[in-house]
């Protein structure tokens, strides 16, 4: 990700101009802003007070505590733009992140003066969802009487997750460091993780001072694990006709051979033909597991209109996915009429999990009733050992297994 | 990452949390104490306070867990105490300044004896300003300029070691409020050694020094500003001086007692400086009058009624003073007089004048004829003003006492205005009437002279006069006998033998002399300065002659405007202390005294120095030019143009020097001082960082192969042994187009 702030190389460069400078301190630039604290109030109304008896009383030494006032109210301007120069920022998001589990988001920051070090930065961060369809409509006041603004902006606001962090010691000339925000996703989906702007006290906290930033980075939070129970009547059955595994494992069979890697069990080094191919070679196994088991999502609007249970069903199926990829029974996945997808490593799995975690209900499904009574169609249709979800009472999740009830949330 | 994380072993300690609130209590402590010395130089009664918050300070400073034992009641019941404090002094004294004064010095010694949060810190810094502030404003002493910055220094470091320490404490959990009786972590375990290794640790030299020269620049802003801030006149003073009553330290008021100018003399603080437009009308030996005195009663000289009722004018307010005396042909000269507090409210001033401007209005009563001014009240701060028209002579004419003496009655001296007055018994007049006629009668300026010249053949001068014991006046007893006396005795003894002898006389006092001071080049008039002598008048000339037996040279009165540079250069003061009046001085001159008036000057002052130095440019240009054009239509021989090749080949061969071999010159220079300060090794470190930057501002992925050996060729020299150096010069050449490369794609 690139680097922003005062200090990152490469950013496009504006010829420096006297009005371009004169006109930011009447109208500071994008995000740009500058909030007295109560110091800083106490200070201007200090030098009011200070000029105003000045004037009445034509007391020089009035008038010089009133210049030197201000002369440390533009020494705390210089300050802080030293304290600014140089510092450049980047945004770490290092996936995947699981909705309800605690996120951590990476801020690493480096100060490129030669021999200034800065303090007391502080990093507004705010993590939003990014809206499936694109941005919004735009409305007008005309357009928008209807709209409900209060409504509307509760659900912003509780749509996204703002926290801040802070740069608490000195970053040293010519040092980095790394700071870490850490939120709750509170639902799947994809995340925008955006440095709302960079705050600053420093040097004398008369000013609180605000530089605005472009700096956004997208990750998706897959589904929420969820508690569930399995039904011995569907888990016993044995399938007939599965397809079957062909990964590597742990069972008996010799699968294939692969170079010697650190951490390899000495065990495990075929010995011949380490000695005929001059290097060490490990024996890979066949996983033990043999029939694998395909997964199925339907996310037609008939089938689940409750938005919660169609959350929970989205849920489950990730736990599910996971469950049986470790147990290695995992064989493909589905969603909807796609082509199914075989599941032979992690990032298989990961897939169908950044699938999931974007998946929504399906307005104009063509697939339709529920399977233990109707029965699939293509392009999962006719396969065995096929694990598919319908509704299970007002909220819950049953999944089938070839029309079998097997587990349910 | 490229960006390099500077290793343990090199990277400078930071101050831990409780470092910083160590630090932040340092500062806290050394704030109170520097704003509590205002009460030092203003006159408040809060000695007692002062003394009180200043050793409680530094107690809880040695020992900062002392305020844990601070009762939790005393907590409860600080604020409403010391608001019945404020309340009960209000009430008892009546004066709002010193009340709130001491009210202020009373809320430092509370915050200074309990553990502060944010806003307690800066709230000490507000209480301490005010205090500065208004010192500054009742005294305009120049120890307020040194105050103000050394405040304003710490008060900026305590701000920032606050907001540091915020900073610090936002990473990890916000401190919550000190729990009563429980001293915090930071105070327990508080080592002030401890904390100056620390702090030493952690600085910089180089950020100590930039902010040194940040300060220096808030100073200089602050200059600039004060000469700028447009200035009006609103003619509305007074404002803080209304809130307090001073009360003269001298002796210098209505009355004079034998003995006060003496008990002044013992003061070597400087009571006056005085401006003088140009040093040739310096005289050498002036005499500043202040007060005329001519009732002689009870052993002492006064102003009498009489006198104030006929000669000295209603109280009136306003900046200016028209005088006597009309300004001469030519510029104006003025006299600035500069009179610190606690002198007088009577101006010193060494004769008639053209008009007396104040720097603001002033309540005063003049006396034209008496030419004295007296402000109505005592001047809580100097006092400036400034003179135009003066004019010096040992005589002071006064038509209106000649009026008044043409139509006296010779038959009797009982007119008081006439002042010649003895309210003295049958004993006393005859002893001073036996002493009179040995004097003679040869006109009132022999007389003077008689009169001086046998006073100090029967007396000698002391500080520590002795009257004789007896009946009858004392002042004639002393004339009577021979012991030594001081100036006071003089006068008052000639005045009384003048006016037995028919003479109207007075005594005048003031100051005589000063010293010229060397650097500010004016004159400083102490209080050991304060003098007594006698006026005595010449109905001949109209005039009031001055008379002083103790006068060195009797010559030096007689002769004292311009001109005597022997007597003015023995007078000149080039010591240490004169270099700390010229710094008051300077004070006054350019801060204290800076009106709208002086910004104009100070304007056109820039104003002529910017053409004058413009013009001078210009001068120097066009005489090289000029210099050029002629030396290039000179005749072009052969020596001529072998001394153009000459400098040509030699400006080439510096520059050839420069560019090929400066790392060898630098490194047989610096070969001694060891392997950190190799310049090649400096340099290619300085480039390894550039390469690093353009890397970064690239993005253009994988570097080329020829920027990836130039950076091996850089590590080497940087960290490599020298014996594996393949041609410093070009690879560093090599690596400065590389690294511009890199730089112009990143833009």
């Amino acid at each position: 990700m690139e680097w922003q702030g005062p200090g990152a190389a490469g950013g496009p460069r504006r010829k420096f101009q006297w009005s371009l400078l004169l006109w930011s301190l009447v109208w500071p630039r994008g995000g740009e802003r500058m909030v007295p604290t109560m110091p800083g109030i106490v200070l201007i109304g200090l030098s009011f007070g200070l000029g105003t008896a000045a004037y009445n009383s034509s007391s020089n030494i009035l008038f010089i505590t009133l210049s030197l006032l201000l002369a440390c109210l533009i020494l705390s301007g210089v300050l802080s733009w030293l304290n600014l120069r140089g510092v450049a920022w980047r945004l770490e998001v290092a996936p995947p992140w699981r909705a309800g589990h605690v996120a951590n988001v990476g801020l690493e920051l480096r100060n490129g003066k030669s021999f200034l070090p800065t303090y007391g930065l502080w990093f507004e961060l705010v993590a939003r969802a990014v809206a499936a369809g694109g941005p919004a409509r735009v409305e007008s006041t005309i357009t928008g009487k209807g709209i409900d603004v209060r409504a509307a902006l509760k659900k912003a606001a509780e749509a996204e997750a703002r926290g801040s962090v802070a740069l608490g010691g000195r970053l040293d000339p010519r040092d980095a460091a790394r700071l870490e925000w850490s939120f709750t996703p509170a639902r799947r989906g994809r995340l925008r993780v955006e440095l709302a702007g960079v705050g600053s006290l420093f040097p004398f906290g008369f000013l609180k001072k605000f530089v605005g930033s472009e700096l956004r980075a997208e990750a998706v939070v897959w589904p929420a694990p969820v508690e569930y129970r399995r039904l011995a009547a569907g888990g016993a059955r044995r399938a007939g006709g599965g397809e079957r595994m062909a990964r590597v494992g742990s069972g008996g069979d010799l699968r294939a051979l692969r170079r010697y890697a650190t951490g390899d069990s000495h065990r495990l080094i075929h010995w011949k033909a380490s000695a005929r191919t001059r290097q060490l070679l490990v024996r890979q196994f066949a996983a033990e597991s043999s029939e694998g088991l395909a997964l199925w999502v339907r996310t037609g609007a008939e089938e689940w209109p409750g938005r919660e249970q169609f959350e929970r069903l989205v849920s489950f199926a990730a736990t599910l996915a996971e469950d049986l990829f470790r147990a290695g029974r995992l064989q493909t996945v589905a969603l909807d009429e796609a082509a199914p997808v075989a599941v032979r490593h992690v990032r298989d799995l990961e897939g169908w999990l950044d699938r999931l975690a974007v998946v929504e209900v399906r307005k104009d499904s063509v697939v339709g009733g529920a399977p233990a009574a109707g029965g699939v169609r293509a392009p999962m249709m006719g396969r065995k050992n096929l694990l598919t979800f319908a509704p299970d009472g007002a909220h819950g999740v049953a999944a089938y297994l070839d029309g079998n009830k097997a587990a349910a949330t | 990452m490229a960006w390099q994380h500077i290793s343990m072993e090199t990277k400078r300690p930071q101050l831990s949390p409780d470092e910083m609130q160590q630090l932040r209590w340092l500062l806290g402590g050394a704030l109170t104490l520097l704003s509590v010395v205002t009460v030092f130089y203003l006159d408040v009664e809060a000695w007692t306070l002062m003394a009180l918050t200043m050793l409680a300070t530094i107690a809880v400073l040695v020992r900062p867990t002392w305020p844990a034992r601070v009762p939790k009641l005393a907590h409860t019941l600080a604020f409403p105490l010391i608001a019945a404090f404020f309340l009960g002094d209000l009430w008892i004294k009546g004066e709002m300044l010193p009340a709130m004064v001491r009210l202020d010095i009373l809320l430092l010694l509370y915050r200074s004896i309990s553990y502060r949060q944010r806003r307690d810190d800066m709230q000490i810094i507000v209480l301490g300003l005010f205090l500065i502030v208004v010192a500054g404003v009742l005294t305009v002493s120049l120890a307020f300029a040194v105050q103000v910055m050394v405040f304003a220094g710490c008060a900026l470091a305590f701000l920032l070691a606050i907001t540091i320490a915020e900073a610090e404490s936002n990473r990890r959990v916000r401190p919550n409020a000190p729990n009563l009786g429980e001293p915090p972590r930071w105070a327990v375990q508080l080592d002030w050694g401890r904390l100056g290794t620390r702090l030493q640790a952690v600085s910089d030299w180089r950020v100590l020094v930039l902010g040194g020269v940040l300060f220096a620049g808030v100073v200089a802003v602050a200059a600039l500003l004060f000469l700028a801030i447009p200035r009006f006149q609103l003619e509305n003073s007074l404002f803080l001086e209304r809130f307090i009553s001073k009360k003269s330290r001298t002796g210098f008021s209505d009355s004079i007692k034998f003995g006060d100018v003496t008990e002044i003399q013992q003061d070597f603080g400087v009571a006056l400086s005085v401006d003088v437009p140009d040093a040739a009308l310096a005289p050498a030996s002036p005499y500043w009058r202040m007060l005329v005195m001519d009732e002689y009663r009870d052993g002492g000289f006064k102003l009498s009624a009489a006198l104030i009722h006929a000669a000295v004018a209603g109280e009136r307010t306003a900046a200016a003073l028209l005088g006597t005396e009309r300004a001469g042909a030519g510029a104006p000269a003025y006299w600035t007089f500069y009179l610190e507090s606690g002198v007088s409210r009577y101006l010193p001033l060494p004769g008639r004048f053209g008009e007396l401007r104040f720097r603001e209005a002033q309540h005063f009563r003049p006396s034209t004829e008496l030419a004295v001014v007296a402000l109505v009240a005592e001047p809580a701060t100097m006092t400036a003003y400034r003179v135009e028209g003066m004019t010096l002579a040992d005589a002071l004419p006064d038509p209106a006492f000649a009026a008044r003496w043409r139509k006296r009655d010779p038959s009797t001296g009982a007119d008081p205005l006439l002042q010649r007055r003895i309210n003295l018994g049958p004993e006393d007049r005859e002893i001073l009437g036996r002493l009179a006629a040995e004097l003679g009668d040869g006109g009132a300026a022999e007389f003077g002279r008689m009169a001086s010249a046998w006073l100090m053949k029967q007396h000698g001068y002391s500080l520590s006069p002795q009257i004789p014991r007896g009946a009858g006046d004392p002042l004639v007893r002393w004339l009577a006998s021979r012991e030594a006396g001081h100036c006071e005795l003089f006068a008052g003894s000639f005045v009384l033998l003048a006016r037995t002898a028919g003479y109207a006389a007075r005594v005048v006092v003031g100051f005589r002399g000063g010293t010229w001071n060397g650097y500010s080049n004016n004159f400083t008039v102490r209080n050991s300065d304060a003098h007594a002598w006698a006026e005595i008048w010449d109905e001949k000339r109209g005039a009031w002659l001055r008379v002083d037996p103790l006068a060195a040279d009797a010559g030096a009165t007689a002769k004292e405007i311009g001109a005597d540079g022997a007597a003015l250069a023995r007078r000149t003061d080039r010591s240490w202390t004169a270099r700390f009046d010229s710094l008051r001085v300077f004070w006054y001159r350019r801060i204290v005294n800076f009106d709208a008036r002086s910004q104009e000057e100070t304007l056109a002052a820039v104003k002529t120095a910017t053409q004058n130095t413009g013009r001078r440019a210009r001068e120097m240009l066009e005489h090289a030019a000029s210099a050029l054009r002629a030396w290039l239509a000179g005749p072009w021989d052969a020596r001529r143009w072998a001394g153009v090749l000459a400098v040509i080949a030699g400006g080439t061969g510096v520059i050839w020097l420069w560019r090929n071999f400066r790392y060898v010159i630098f490194d047989f220079r610096l070969g001694r001082r060891g392997r950190r300060e190799d310049p090649v090794r400096r340099e290619a470190g300085r480039l390894l960082a550039q390469l690093r930057e353009g890397r970064e501002g690239d993005g253009r992925g994988a570097a080329g192969p020829e920027e990836t050996e130039t950076r091996a060729e850089l590590q080497r020299l940087r960290f490599g042994a020298r014996e594996t150096w393949r041609e410093p010069v070009a690879v560093l050449r090599r690596a400065r187009g590389v690294a511009r490369t890199l730089r112009r794609r990143g833009r």
